[in-house]
């Protein structure tokens, strides 16, 4: 599913900052795999370019059989659309769209009608326990409930993969049990989830933690 | 385009303070606008239905004194305008000529009725007078060809002398009127803002003054001019013309005097367009005011919503559709506040005309569909400009940047 070979990324400056220096990673369909490592240690740069957000320098990224390199806005905006379910630490959600349209707005970037696609966020809210919550504002949810609907939006498009940066990070310890119980759900029903974090506590909830240091992977720990 | 519209509707929404402070400012563009060039226009119509406007086709001659020396004769002679110049004048000038006519006037007369009298000037004119001077016949008629040709003894007057003879303008037509001892008979009574003469015809005025055949005023009723260079050479040819019969240098300019009201009327013209430019340019530059609001508020807002957009960047939403979402917005703010400082410019517009109702100079100061679409057209090019540079700049902001703005 996920192959990086050699993947080197600095970022310029006065002082170029050398962040990535040479990762190579495999995940394979059907994981649920951690990345963990302290602050700085390039775990969030890895996330982006992962995610199609950011470039990298040097190297090999394939993603779903697609080799994701130096790609035009549009295309990258594709790919992120079809292929990719985002879930962030701060959820991320439009406060002035109530929890169906939150859900539905990949899909409005794929043209799908408005009928069509509030159905299909309502089934999608239903699957996270919100159906009654749809047409609340974000401002209106707990903060699981608004992880929730971000899971809700980040699976609406049928993604290849789950992207979560610190999904747990902004919640209480009850909550981020919740919220990994999800995640463990999904794994359960074959999606390829790679979770960012650096709760030991949720890593040692997925199948395999990638450990991250000064821009290089360190040996895998398989549980 | 329904889920677009619906997407910026939901922005405007939840902006509604800011979204309606900068609608003000377009709304008041749009006003000023409206009521400037509906002003110009008022302005503009007025002129075209005033007696300077409507009378534009007649050029009138007075007699002067030379101030050349011309074929032995020295400078200084007084000139008399004479009935041989008006022959002259149509068998000279035919390009351009519809008529020559002459005026004999007779002025400090004493007119009487049956109760008052006035002291006024008679002018004895040929019936073609009354069109072009667009006089307007509120009782009774005009002097025709043969109260002319048959030396009828009938006068018109303006309503404000009919008034002071015979307490109406209505009761005047068919009443006598006593003129230097000479009964006439009122025929009809005009109005016209600017002069009272009494009309009496041509033959009788000529009559009176012993067969004299000096005219006051000679005028040329001209016709297919649309240009100063033919309004000018209309002026020379006639300078020509009566100064093969009067014997002046054809460049004298003080042997006659030369009201050509053609060329006044394009010099006003020049004027009128003129003061449209300036009406143009004011309510542009106050539009202007309007759209600069629009595009900061824009700004402002691609500021606000830069974590937004890298949402929406992250989820999928090609650049374009930003682009294309932002630029919409300037252009829905723009055109929905501009439609209602369209309205409120019409709704002046009417109260401007009903103000303006009894004079002269602002006539309909109302816009018309023409101008109401060039507005709109330059609502959606405005609103689309007040949008494109913050939509631009919102492009330039990487995913992975707005995510990361708080």
């Amino acid at each position: 599913m996920i192959h990086l070979k050699d993947v080197h990324k600095t970022y310029p400056g006065a002082v170029p900052l050398h962040v990535l220096k040479g990762i190579n990673l495999d995940i394979d369909r059907g994981e649920l795999v951690s990345i963990m490592g302290a602050s700085g240690s390039g775990k969030s740069t890895l996330l982006n370019i992962l995610g199609i957000l950011d470039n990298y320098d040097s190297g090999e990224y394939i993603l779903d059989g697609r080799l994701i390199r130096d790609l035009g806005e549009n295309a990258a905006a594709d790919l992120r659309n079809h292929l990719i379910g985002f879930v962030f630490q701060s959820f991320n959600l439009i406060s002035y769209k109530d929890a169906v349209e939150n859900v539905a707005l990949p899909l409005f970037y794929q043209g799908v009608s408005r009928r069509k696609r509030n159905a299909m966020a309502l089934e999608q809210l239903d699957r996270m326990g919100l159906r009654e919550w749809a047409h609340h504002l974000p401002g209106e949810l707990s903060g699981g409930q608004k992880q929730r609907v971000a899971i809700a939006r980040a699976l609406i498009t049928n993604p290849a993969i789950i992207l979560a940066d610190e999904p747990t990070g902004a919640l209480d310890s009850k909550t981020s049990v919740e919220v990994m119980k999800i995640f463990r759900q999904l794994n359960d029903e074959g999606m390829t989830t790679v979770i960012v974090t650096h709760d030991p506590g949720v890593g040692a909830q997925t199948n395999r933690i990638i450990r991250i240091s000064d821009g290089l992977i360190l040996p895998d720990n398989p549980r | 385009m329904f889920d677009l519209l619906n997407e910026i509707w939901q922005t405007m929404r939840t902006n509604k303070l800011r979204t309606i402070l900068t609608g003000i400012a377009v709304a008041w563009g749009i006003f000023m606008l409206i009521v400037l060039l509906g002003l110009a226009k008022g302005v503009r119509t007025g002129f075209e239905s005033s007696p300077m406007g409507n009378t534009r086709n007649v050029i009138q001659l007075w007699a002067g004194n030379t101030s050349m020396p011309f074929n032995g004769l020295k400078e200084g002679r007084s000139i008399s305008l004479r009935e041989r110049d008006m022959k002259a004048l149509r068998h000279d000038i035919k390009e351009n000529v519809s008529d020559v006519s002459g005026i004999l006037e007779g002025s400090n007369v004493v007119m009487r009725s049956d109760s008052t009298h006035i002291s006024s000037t008679y002018s004895g004119v040929f019936p073609v007078m009354r069109d072009e001077e667009q006089l307007k016949m509120t009782h009774g008629r005009f002097i025709s060809d043969r109260d002319v040709s048959q030396c009828e003894k009938v006068v018109v007057l303006e309503e404000r002398n009919a008034t002071t003879l015979y307490g109406s303008p209505d009761r005047a037509v068919g009443r006598l009127l006593d003129i230097n001892g000479i009964a006439f008979k009122v025929i009809g009574v005009y109005k016209h803002n600017w002069f009272n003469s009494v009309f009496i015809p041509y033959s009788v005025a000529k009559a009176i003054s012993g067969f004299s055949d000096t005219l006051g005023t000679i005028r040329v009723k001209v016709e297919g001019m649309s240009t100063m260079d033919e309004a000018q050479e209309i002026e020379k040819e006639i300078r020509r013309s009566v100064g093969r019969t009067e014997s002046f240098h054809p460049d004298d300019s003080s042997a006659i005097w030369i009201w050509n009201r053609f060329a006044n009327y394009l010099s006003n013209q020049t004027a009128m367009s003129v003061l449209n430019w300036v009406m143009w340019a004011i309510g542009l530059l106050t539009l202007i005011t309007g759209i600069v609001g629009v595009s900061n508020i824009m700004f402002v807002s691609v500021r606000e919503r830069t974590h937004e957009i890298g949402i929406r960047r992250a989820i999928g939403a090609r650049p374009r559709y930003i682009l294309i979402q932002i630029i919409l917005e300037g252009v829905v703010i723009t055109t929905l506040f501009g439609y209602i400082g369209i309205v409120l410019g019409t709704v002046a517009g009417e109260l401007m005309a009903h103000a303006f109702a009894d004079t002269m100079f602002v006539k309909d100061p109302r816009v018309d569909v023409g101008l109401a679409v060039q507005v709109t057209a330059l609502l959606v090019v405005a609103g689309a400009l007040a949008g494109l540079f913050p939509a631009m700049r919102a492009l330039k902001i990487r995913p992975v940047e707005a995510l990361r703005t708080e």
